[in-house]
Formats: C-alpha cells, structure tokens, sequence
C-alpha cells in the first residue's frame, strides 16, 4: 500500500483525479478489455476528485466516451431520482457534466424488484466487461468502506446490506432529520468485489476519518474496518489530507513520505525500466 | 405506465436557474421540444440512457422562465382592443394578434394576456371569443382575455371613455355581467380576467359570482375606500389593476385600495407599471417593500410599443400622430401620455435597480407571481422553471437584457448581438463584458 499525502483536500483531489486522467488515456484496449472501467463512489470526500475531473475534461484532457463506470452502492427504499439516491448524485455530480455514455453507467438499482438477482448480475456484469481497471473509493469514520459495515465479511460479494445504526443517525441529516425516513438497507458491492479490482484509490480527508485512517493502516486486517482488506492488495493507494494523519505516528507518516520521494528518485533514474520489471506498468517504491 | 421517454433533450449548461423563491442556483436544465416541457435530465440518462441531443451554453447568463405579462392592450401597431365589425375584421384581429404574439418573444415575454380597454356593449361577445387562448408555432401564448371595463369608476376613468362606462344595476347585478361580456365570455376557457371597481353600483354584489365561474377579479379604476377594497378581496378578488394608477392616492388617514398593502391577512397581488413614467421610482420601492410577494409586473403597453421604433413623430392613422422620445409617447402637439411603450425586460431591469434587488427576485415579479395570481391552470404549467413545466424560457444577462428566448422547447428569438451557434454569448465583449 502507499499513502500519499497532501495539505488539503483539493489538493488531494486534484492528484487523484490527475491519475485518474492518467490512467484513462494510459490505457490500451485489449481482446475482453475493450474499456477502461472505473469503480466510483458517493459522497462529500469524492466531490474534488469529480470537480477536478469534470474541469480536466472541460480542457479536453480526458474523454469519458469510453469509460465504463461501476457505482459501489445504492439506497433501497427511496426513489431513483430522490435527492438523496446515489443515482441523484452521480448525475448531479459527474455523469451530467462529462461525455460518459449513459449506456456504460453502471449502478445498482435499489428499487429492482429481485434485489438478489440486481446483485448477482451486477458482480456478472464486472466480469463481463473484463473486472475494473481502477476502483475508486472513500472510507467512513468507522473505517467501511462501500456499505461494508464493521463486521462484514472480507469475502464478501455485491449484496444486500443493512446500515448500522451509526450510519442512519449519521444520514438524517440528509432526510430532514427524521429517522423514519433513512433509508435502512442498501447493495452494496462486497469487499471482495473492491479486492478484484487491479487497483484501488482511497480518499481520506478531514480529521474525522484521522483514527479510521490510522486504524486501517496501522492496525491489524480486522472485519471491523474492513478498508484495512487492503493491506492485503497488492495495488492500492490511499491519498490523504494532512488532517486525516493527526492519528497516525509520526513515524508511519513520515515512511511514507519517503517512499514518495524515494518513488521520484527512482523514476528519475530508470524510468521505463522499473516500469517494465514491477510489471505493472508503473514504477512503485511501496 | 412511466410517461413515453423523449430522446431530443436539449439542456442548458454553464449558467444559473432563476428559481420561483428568487434565488438562482448554478445548475443544468433539460427540456424536451417534442414534449414542449421541461423534463429530468436525470431520469433520461437513466432510463432511455441518452445523452442530450444538443446542449446549450449560457455563457454565465440567467435562465429564467418566460415572463408573463397580465396587462398587454397591444403592440407593433396592433390595438387588441379595435375590431372591424365588418366580414373579415376578425380575420384581421387573429392575424394582429399573432403578429403580436411572433414579435413579443424579443421583450422576454413568452405569455401574455390580451387586454382590452372599454368598449361599446355589443363589442364584448365577440372581442372575447377571439381571445380564447391561442398558441402558434414559435410565438407567445396569448392565454385569454383581461377586459378592463367598462364597469368602471368615471372619476378613475384614466383613459376609458366615459360614455362606455356602465354600472351593474340589474336585478340580480351579475345580470349586467353576464350581459356585456355574454355568459360564454364569462365561462369560456382560459384567463378571463376582469379589472372593475367594486364601488361602482351592483359590482361588489357579483365578485363572488365571477371568481367561481373561474374568473380573475381585479380591483382598479376604482374609488373604493379601504373597506371597500377589503370586502371586494374577502369576496375573491385576486389583484389590484396597476397600483397607484387610476385610484385614489394614498392618504395616511384614509388610504383607499392602496392600503390594502398593509393588510396582514387580505393579501391580493398588485399590477404595477415600472416605466419610471406611470410611478416614481421611490413609489415602486415602496410598494414592492411592502408586499415583495405580492408584486405582479405589468407593462400596460398600447399599440405604439416596439423596442425598435426609432425616436420621433409617428403617423398612426390620418389626422393622429404620436411623438416618441425614448419610453415616453405623447400625442404630437401636446402633452399627454398615449400609453405605455415599454419592453418587458426592461420593467424587470427597473424593478431591480428601484426596489434594490437581485434580477432574479425582480424576475419573480414577472412569471411565478402573474402565474400564481392566474390561478392553478396556469401556476402549474408556467412561471417556473420546474420539471413538467412548459419549456417556455427566456435567457438573460446580468443587466437584464434578454438574449434568447424560448416557447415550448423551441428558440424563437435571439439577439442580434449574439452569437449563432450554441453558445449565447454576446459577440463583443472586451473582458467578459458586453
């Protein structure tokens, strides 16, 4: 894993979306692999990575034409074009503002009639497009990652999933502050599902996500943060906020400080050949 | 059964949204010209899984929904108020009329309500059968008819011809209504909108009987006092006909319909004329400070309104001809107003700067209050920006000005300073500044 970190949240979303942009143009269609295929998030933590890609792609640096896109949850239980509904957002947020094709858009219908059958296609229709390149995510306070509340399986596939209650005592304030109405179920893609992925990119910002942070990086794979499952992924980077270290030892902050700069070095130096030895495509020092 | 999903959307992008609270919010805007309505861009991405068949740059302009004028007597050289009794008049009048309604579209109005002044009795029947609503291809709505008179006060008279003023002196007085107007008049379909004083003999007696056969009630030319006022609203009626304009003046002690401003539970809106000519500018201010809800722009324009007649003496019809300098048009030789003369857009210009407010809480003024005062059957079609809505918009800049305009979907008007193309950015600006 490498952590990345920068003084603030714009920031942190400019450098994602940055590599974002990378990756797509970097990318060479392949027999079953036609497009590039990105897993999204919603909420507060992604909107710079959206806003910073929306701009890079109003300044012709990137095109979404052949972009697939995998959201990772939905709300059961409230309409499609609810102001609150992952769809909602997505449009409002991203897909309204880019050149994405509406047929390539991928998210999970919380209002399907067969929510098993909705999952069980949605983990069907990831492979049939070749699995995603690159599965963007953000994590909670509790350290979830997706819906995947402490607790979860690591193994676990897209699904069925009830919010803790921390979760909807959280929500309400989207929903007029009136229990009731939060939603308590949602699909969720399971972490084994973000497991797939060839690589993984973490949002963490603000100092309420600080002891999430420092739990999934410090402490030990736990179902009780299920974002520490990618201790485990050989590809994963997690870019944060310097209010998102205050957990974290000093030491742990500054290892991988060095890495990143250790990591221009050696780019530096050999170029396209540690590109080629990692065989990943790219040079890494983690 | 989800409504048929069109697959032409057009959405607007790179501007604000003037909303009905008159707030503007940056934001996309998706209609459907098949539909002639506004549609969710959301749940067509969605369903049908298209992306817009064309999308329209705003260029930081405001868009904001067509503007709805409530108080129109003519225009171009058209008078709604004049029909030829003879074979072929009222082909003449329908193609005035359309005229009018083609040519509006340049003043941001893309509604309108015909208005005739008082007429000979017999004139009634048919004048308001012409003015059913009507709605050609890439021109304005004319959505009814607003008869002002003949059941006037003569001592608020303004312009009306004394000799046509009439009271409600039948037994029962809705008989006298229903006698000039003509009982299809009166419930015929549309806006059928009526100012009269509700002093004037037998009036007050009617307004209950008016308003539920769907008809706007409108106080004006009127010498009411207070209670008067009070009891023509608490009756029905739903508006003021141009404030201050043919009524007592307001006096602290006796304020007249006017005071009906400071009422805290009779709340009618108020039609108000803000050319800088029929009100002070300070007059204005004070009305929309009072009751900034209630405020109903008006432009009570006449024949002579063309934004692009140029200045000076016109020839209307032999031995009668009109100077014009700038908004103000006198009768060549004197003195006297001949009417109204100005653009639409430009009252809500006037509005904003007089009352010190943004344009799009004067834009208000001019398409969610008119609309609301109608009634249900048009408040829930027009005057707002919102999904299911009539895709009848016009596209601003900062200062005002209209750039483009839009009926049901399609553009029908644009500037001459802007661009073609889907940009609707002016064609010289010299740091982003037209």
């Amino acid at each position: 894993m490498r952590l990345t970190i920068r003084d603030t949240k714009e920031q942190v979303g400019s450098y994602i979306a940055d590599y974002i942009v990378k990756r797509i143009n970097d990318f060479v269609p392949r027999e079953g692999h036609p497009n590039f295929v990105l897993g999204l998030p919603t909420g507060s933590s992604p909107l710079p990575v959206y806003k910073r890609l929306v701009e890079a792609h109003k300044a012709g640096k990137v095109s979404f034409k052949d972009v697939v896109s995998f959201n990772m949850d939905e709300y059961v239980g409230i309409a499609r074009d609810h102001p609150e509904s992952y769809h909602t957002f997505m449009f409002k947020n991203f897909f309204s503002l880019i050149d994405i094709n509406p047929k390539n858009t991928n998210i999970l219908d919380g209002e399907a009639e067969d929510l098993y059958a909705e999952c069980h296609n949605y983990e069907a229709k990831i492979k049939a497009v070749g699995g995603i390149d690159l599965f963007l995510g953000g994590i909670g306070a509790d350290g979830h990652i997706a819906f995947n509340e402490p607790g979860s399986s690591l193994q676990s596939r897209t699904r069925i999933k009830t919010l803790a209650y921390e979760t909807i005592i959280d929500n309400a304030r989207f929903f007029n502050n009136d229990l009731a109405s939060v939603p308590r179920m949602a699909l969720t893609v399971g972490v084994a599902t973000v497991m797939d992925a060839k690589e993984v990119v973490l949002i963490v910002t603000g100092q309420n996500k600080a002891l999430a942070l420092s739990q999934m990086i410090e402490g030990s794979v736990n179902h009780m943060v299920t974002a520490s499952a990618l201790q485990t992924h050989k590809w994963a980077l997690v870019v944060c906020d310097e209010d998102a270290t205050s957990e974290l030892r000093v030491k742990t902050v500054k290892y991988f400080k060095s890495i990143e700069k250790v990591q221009d070095e050696v780019e530096a130096k050999y170029g396209a050949m540690g590109k080629d030895k990692l065989g990943q495509g790219r040079i890494t020092a983690a | 059964m989800p409504a048929p999903v069109p697959t032409d959307i057009i959405r607007f992008t790179n501007g604000y949204i003037a909303l009905a609270d008159g707030t503007a919010v940056k934001a996309d805007l998706f209609v459907s010209p098949t539909l002639g309505k506004i549609v969710s861009g959301q749940e067509t991405f969605f369903s049908a899984r298209l992306q817009p068949a064309r999308t329209i740059d705003l260029d930081g302009g405001l868009l904001a929904p067509g503007l709805i004028d409530v108080q129109i007597n003519g225009a171009y050289g058209v008078d709604f108020s004049e029909l030829d009794i003879a074979p072929g008049g009222e082909d003449v009048y329908l193609a005035g009329l359309d005229k009018v309604a083609e040519r509006i579209v340049e003043t941001g109005t893309t509604s309108f309500v015909p208005t005739i002044i008082t007429q000979k009795e017999e004139l009634y029947a048919k004048l308001l059968r012409l003015l059913s609503p009507r709605s050609s291809p890439n021109a304005a709505h004319s959505l009814g008819y607003h008869a002002e008179g003949p059941f006037l006060h003569p001592e608020r008279r303004g312009a009306h011809n004394n000799a046509l003023l009439l009271t409600a002196s039948t037994m029962p007085p809705i008989e006298a209504f229903d006698k000039v107007y003509g009982a299809e008049g009166l419930d015929q379909p549309g806006v059928k909108m009526i100012t009269a004083a509700p002093d004037v003999e037998g009036v007050m007696a009617c307004v209950e009987n008016l308003t539920s056969r769907g008809v706007t009630f409108s106080i004006g030319h009127s010498d009411a006092d207070l209670e008067q006022a009070q009891q023509a609203v608490d009756r029905g009626a739903r508006m003021i006909t141009h404030l201050f304009n043919a009524m007592p003046p307001i006096h602290h002690r006796d304020p007249g319909v006017i005071g009906l401003l400071g009422d805290t539970t009779r709340r009618p809106y108020f039609g108000i004329i803000v050319d800088g000519l029929h009100s002070h500018p300070n007059t204005i201010r004070i009305a929309y400070g009072a009751a900034p809800d209630r405020c109903i722009l008006v432009t009570d324009a006449q024949w002579i309104m063309d934004p692009n007649l140029a200045d000076g003496v016109h020839h209307w019809r032999p031995g009668f001809a009109f100077r014009k300098e700038g908004l103000r048009v006198v009768i060549d030789g004197t003195n006297t107003l001949a009417g109204s003369a100005i653009p639409f857009a430009e009252c809500v210009q006037n509005l904003s700067k007089w009352a010190g407010i943004t344009l799009p809480q004067a834009l208000v003024c001019a398409t969610a209050h008119p609309a609301a005062m109608l009634g249900p059957h048009v408040a829930e079609h027009k005057g707002r920006l919102e999904e299911g809505f009539d895709a009848d918009m016009c596209v601003f800049d900062w200062d005002g000005r209209v750039r483009s305009t839009w009926v049901m979907g399609k553009e029908v008007f644009r500037a001459a300073d802007v661009c073609d193309g889907d940009i609707l950015r002016p064609r010289n600006q010299v740091n982003g500044k037209a």
